[in-house]
């Protein structure tokens, strides 16, 4: 009885590797094409798979197998399911893995929707997508963001990729001053006022002088056609005007003639205009070659004129203005703020007899800067006095800052900056009004040099030849958060500031190389708070003698460029493990510097403390002896009364 | 009298009666209710048996100064908890955990005190729940009570909290221990499997702190650590520490020596389901720190009888949030309501971007040495430890 019951038992044996095995060998067959029952048609591709693997994989090919009889069968899938996308689920199906990255996430996930692929989780194409808007967030908004609001060395490094010249970088700022404008719309009405003060003689201009205009105008809007947000936005604020400052300023160099017709109009009084006048025909041959080559940026594409709009221009203003800039007028002082311009003229009635060489230095300017707009010469008077340094610096500040981003915050961080440097500017400025006889776009650049060292530490790196339309390279400290990083590479930045200032400075201008060596040896000073920045050790030094680019860019670039860098270079073992010391002890050394500012703050805190404690005790010391004294008193009376009684 | 008759008939004879007063009791008073006769004993063993969520003791307020804030709420609030730890995980502040007086004198006094703090906790939790405790520069601590309360990230203070996991049915959880031995340059590989994180088809989870990270070599040894458990689809997450105070199990009691070292928490169990996400350097605003804490929503982790992990750098915080207070932690109760949120401020951290599942795993694969140890990062971690519904069925 028991016997017959134990050899009823009935025993089951489980592979837990046999699905996996499967799928396998089905997957080799596929490789090899044995067995492959079903060719699928994915624009124009071909793929050979099982009929039995896709129905099982997919509710979509189960319905389209099931019922066709043919021996081998094709189906063409629609237009929906894209090569990019189906790729990887179909090899999913066979190996249920799925590769994603960035460029295919979306696709693959529409495809797995359409295709009713199974055990694919939605919230893995999710976390993904996130994950990769995430990352372009990172890279492109949250350091902008931080700029306006605090740190103005951030700006440079914008510039610094705006000056790369790739036309995303222009997007990325437009989509930063949408936001912007949104935060402060109080910084219009200035703008406005000033719009309406500079478009009647922008009109002027382009009446008499129309072809140029044109020209312009067409690059302009070719441009912009490259950037549909901004001209949104722009409508969506219905003031079209608000950089026809700017955008004068990216006419310039065509119109230097009426500009200076419009200089004497404007402000016939003036006894620099004429000077101003004879020397605009020299700047325009000095500068007319680099116009040639942004003209032809923008010739290819003309296509449509909007003559009549002016605001078409005013629109398209931002573009040009960086292109300005990539061609190396870091001068080009795009904005002219409203205030600004009244303080100027005031100070130009004061100044208004400045010397020759002072002229010619402002001249430039001012042809750099909105040459048509009433504001714009009037500053260039007044660019020989100091209290105009500031204005100076401070159009820098903003032009530095992509040209358009100026909100209120970061203007007031300019003016601060401006002042800060008040007096090295001042230093520099004197130095080339004795060097009268020097050629303008010297004193431009020498001007440009000499402020480049005075803001050593908003980290930008600028390596730039002396002819002016050669290439530039712009080494950015972009994705940065942290201070000390920046620190650390503006040590490279001051020193290569100082390279180029000995490479601009010639002749004459020799003489102004101790100002710029001091200067940015002062700023040096200063930015390096701690020693751990000159603790680059040998060995970092050695390894990055080796490595195919510098240490700086290790230490820069976010977690995920540098990931993807590292995939771009083929780097040996040790390499790579180099590269990962180097960045991780710098982040530790940030670290480090953080943690070591926490403990000074406390320490400071606590000292507060002792103080505010030691003041205390004096206090309760005080009291008591005025409470003993009182004592005293009260026995005294006390026993004098014990003693009348 | 005649009531009372009736009552103590009722409860000493039918099991549902009891079973639902005694459903009311803390544990403490449950265990002691079991004393009383074998009904109860049996009651209260089933009823403890059903109380399978995670609790928690926060100690955020400084009181008087002869104890560590974290003993005297633990004291007080395990007479209130509803389950029997069985693996505790308490974090408390390295500045004020070895005692306010101590704090000037010199170290070997400090070390004492930390070790006497240390055995006060150990003495008031049951003796044979195995408790791993750590103390670093800041804490992030969501208040007791509801689980929906808003979390802190205290950078300075005296704060801790204690996590008081139960016996969870189908989850496994154990502390493990390795400290780099001075002979042996290789990790001996054989330590794993003893931990049990090496041939376990389940583990799903695994927290890592690293102690006395400074010392020469300790990056290696870490590396040693973590890279095998890299391989393999689980999670990896947390940070250094600067020390580990206790770390008792049923065979082992570590000190920690001066050494480096790694103490973790494994856990292992098929229906865990946890996802992790960094917030590298770049993410420095609300905004940035929002959509990482969207990514973490995206992986869709269920969101009851889950906890939250967050173990951030000394340099983040408020200062780089821009003085902001609280960031990070608001931005993870703004997209979690209900998940509590514990973690530390520490010197370094050990994570990625990953989700796993009993379904599937979602894991960056790198040509490259996929790099788990960064500085300057925060890792936010949920980890879901099995729908209660399923454990009580």
């Amino acid at each position: 009885m028991s016997l017959s019951e134990n050899n009823s038992v009935v025993f089951a044996y489980e592979s837990s590797v046999h699905s996996t095995n499967v799928l396998l060998s089905l997957d080799d067959q596929r490789k090899q094409d044995i067995l492959c029952d079903v060719t699928i048609l994915v624009e124009d591709q071909r793929f050979r798979a099982h009929k039995a693997v896709l129905a099982a994989c997919s509710s979509y090919f189960l319905s389209r197998i099931v019922g066709q009889v043919d021996a081998d069968l094709i189906i063409t899938l629609p237009e929906e399911v894209t090569l990019k996308g189906f790729s990887p689920l179909l090899q999913f199906a066979y190996t249920a893995k799925l590769v994603l990255n960035k460029d295919n996430v979306s696709e693959v996930c529409k495809c797995a929707e359409f295709l009713g692929v199974r055990n694919i989780e939605e919230s893995c194409f999710q976390f993904l997508k996130f994950r990769f808007l995430d990352y372009k967030l990172d890279q492109q908004e949250c350091p902008r963001k931080k700029c306006c609001t605090q740190r103005c060395q951030k700006a440079n490094p914008k510039t610094g990729s705006a000056d790369d010249g790739d036309l995303e970088i222009n997007d990325e700022v437009e989509a930063l001053l949408e936001k912007e404008y949104s935060q402060i719309p109080d910084t219009t009405p200035c703008k406005d006022e000033e719009n309406a003060k500079s478009s009647p003689v922008l009109q002027d201009n382009s009446n008499q002088n129309c072809d140029p205009v044109h020209l312009e105008r067409g690059s302009a809007s070719s441009l912009s056609s490259q950037c549909p947000k901004y001209r949104k936005f722009q409508k969506a604020f219905g003031n079209d005007k608000v950089h026809t400052s700017e955008s004068n300023s990216s006419i310039k160099d065509v119109q230097v003639p009426p500009f200076a017709a419009s200089l004497e109009k404007e402000i016939p009084d003036n006894d620099g205009v004429q000077k101003a006048q004879e020397c605009v025909p020299m700047q325009l041959i000095s500068n007319c070659e680099e116009t040639q080559v942004e003209m032809e940026d923008g010739e290819e594409g003309i296509q449509k004129k909007e003559e009549s709009k002016r605001d078409s221009i005013t629109r398209n203003v931002l573009c040009p203005v960086e292109k300005m800039d990539l061609a190396g007028f870091p001068q080009n002082s795009a904005a002219s703020h409203g205030p600004n311009s009244v303080s100027i003229l005031h100070s130009c009635e004061q100044y208004g007899n400045l010397n020759f060489s002072s002229m010619q230095n402002s001249t430039v300017l001012a042809e750099k800067t909105v040459s048509s707009s009433g504001a714009g010469n009037d500053k260039t008077e007044s660019q020989g006095n100091p209290s105009s340094k500031v204005d100076l610096c401070i159009r820098e500040a903003t032009n530095i800052t992509s040209a358009g981003d100026r909100s209120s915050v970061e203007r007031e961080i300019a003016e601060q900056l401006a002042q800060g440097f008040w007096s090295d500017i001042h230093s520099t400025d004197a130095c080339q009004i004795h060097v009268p006889s020097a050629v303008p776009k010297e004193y431009l650049e020498s001007a440009y040099s000499g402020k480049k060292s005075e803001c050593p530490w908003l980290g930008i790196r600028i390596s730039e030849s002396p002819e002016p339309c050669s290439q530039r390279t712009f080494t950015t400290l972009n994705s940065v958060n942290c201070p000390f990083i920046s620190n650390l590479g503006t040590e490279g930045c001051s020193n290569t500031s100082e390279i180029n200032s000995g490479d601009y400075v010639q002749g004459q201008q020799q003489e102004q190389c101790p100002y710029n060596y001091v200067i940015s040896l002062g700023e040096d000073s200063e930015t390096d708070t701690e020693g751990d920045s000159e603790s680059c050790s040998a060995r970092e030094q050695e390894c990055e003698v080796k490595l195919p680019f510098n240490a700086q860019r290790i230490i820069s670039l976010s977690r995920n460029d540098f990931q993807s860098f590292l995939k771009m270079h083929k780097l040996t073992p040790e390499q790579l493990d180099c590269i990962h010391d180097i960045r991780r002890r710098s982040k530790n050394r940030i670290a480090a510097q953080r943690c070591r500012k926490r403990k000074l703050d406390c320490i400071q805190n606590l000292e507060s403390e002792i103080e505010k404690l030691q003041n205390e005790k004096e206090n309760l010391l005080k009291e008591r002896n005025h409470i003993l004294s009182t004592l005293g008193e009260t026995k005294q009376n006390l026993t004098g009364l014990c003693q009348q009684v | 009298m005649e009531s009372a008759a009736k009552g103590g008939y009722v409860l000493a004879n039918l099991a549902e009666v009891v079973e639902r007063v005694l459903g009311f009791l803390p544990t403490k008073a449950l265990l002691r209710a079991a004393c009383v006769c074998r009904l109860w004993r049996e009651c209260a063993r089933r009823t403890l048996r059903t109380r399978q969520r995670i609790a928690w003791v926060s100690a955020l307020e400084p009181g008087p100064a002869e104890n560590h804030a974290l003993v005297r709420a633990l004291a007080r609030e395990l007479e209130k908890v509803h389950v029997l730890p069985q693996t505790v995980l308490y974090i408390a502040d390295a500045e004020t955990f070895s005692g306010h007086e101590e704090c000037h004198e010199q170290k070997k006094a400090r070390k004492r005190n930390s070790k006497e703090t240390a055995l006060a906790l150990e003495k008031l939790l049951p003796k044979r729940c195995q408790v791993l405790g750590l103390v670093t520069p800041g804490i992030v601590v969501t208040p007791m009570g509801s689980s929906s309360n808003q979390p802190q990230e205290i950078e300075e203070g005296e704060a801790g909290f204690a996590l008081l996991f139960p016996k969870i049915d189908g989850v496994k959880i154990h502390t493990f221990h390795f400290s780099k031995d001075m002979k042996n340059r290789v990790f001996d590989e054989s330590k794993f499997a003893e931990a049990g994180l090496k041939n376990n088809p389940d583990l799903r989870v695994v927290l890592l702190f690293g102690y006395n990270s400074w010392k020469t070599g300790a990056t290696r040894f870490l590396h040693q650590i973590v890279n095998p458990l890299n391989e393999k689809s689980i999670i990896l997450a947390g940070g250094q520490v600067e020390s580990f105070t206790s770390l008792t199990s049923e065979n082992n009691h570590a000190q920690p020596g001066d050494a480096c070292g790694v103490v973790g928490l494994a856990f292992s169990g098929p229906q865990i389901q946890s996802a992790t996400v960094l917030l590298d350097q770049d993410v420095a605003d609300e905004r940035t720190a929002e959509a990482a804490m969207q990514r973490l929503k995206a992986a869709n982790i269920p969101e009851h009888n889950t906890i939250g992990f967050m173990f951030a750098c000394v340099g983040r915080g408020y200062r780089h949030y821009k003085t902001k207070r609280n960031m990070e932690a608001d931005a993870f109760r703004k997209f979690f309501p209900n998940v509590p949120l514990f973690g530390f401020f520490g010197h370094g951290e050990i994570g990625c971007d990953r989700i796993v599942t009993g379904n599937f795993v979602l894991r960056e694969c790198n040509d490259i040495k996929d790099d788990l140890l960064h500085g300057y990062t925060t890792v936010m971690t949920l980890i879901h430890l099995g729908s209660t519904k399923a454990n009580q069925a």
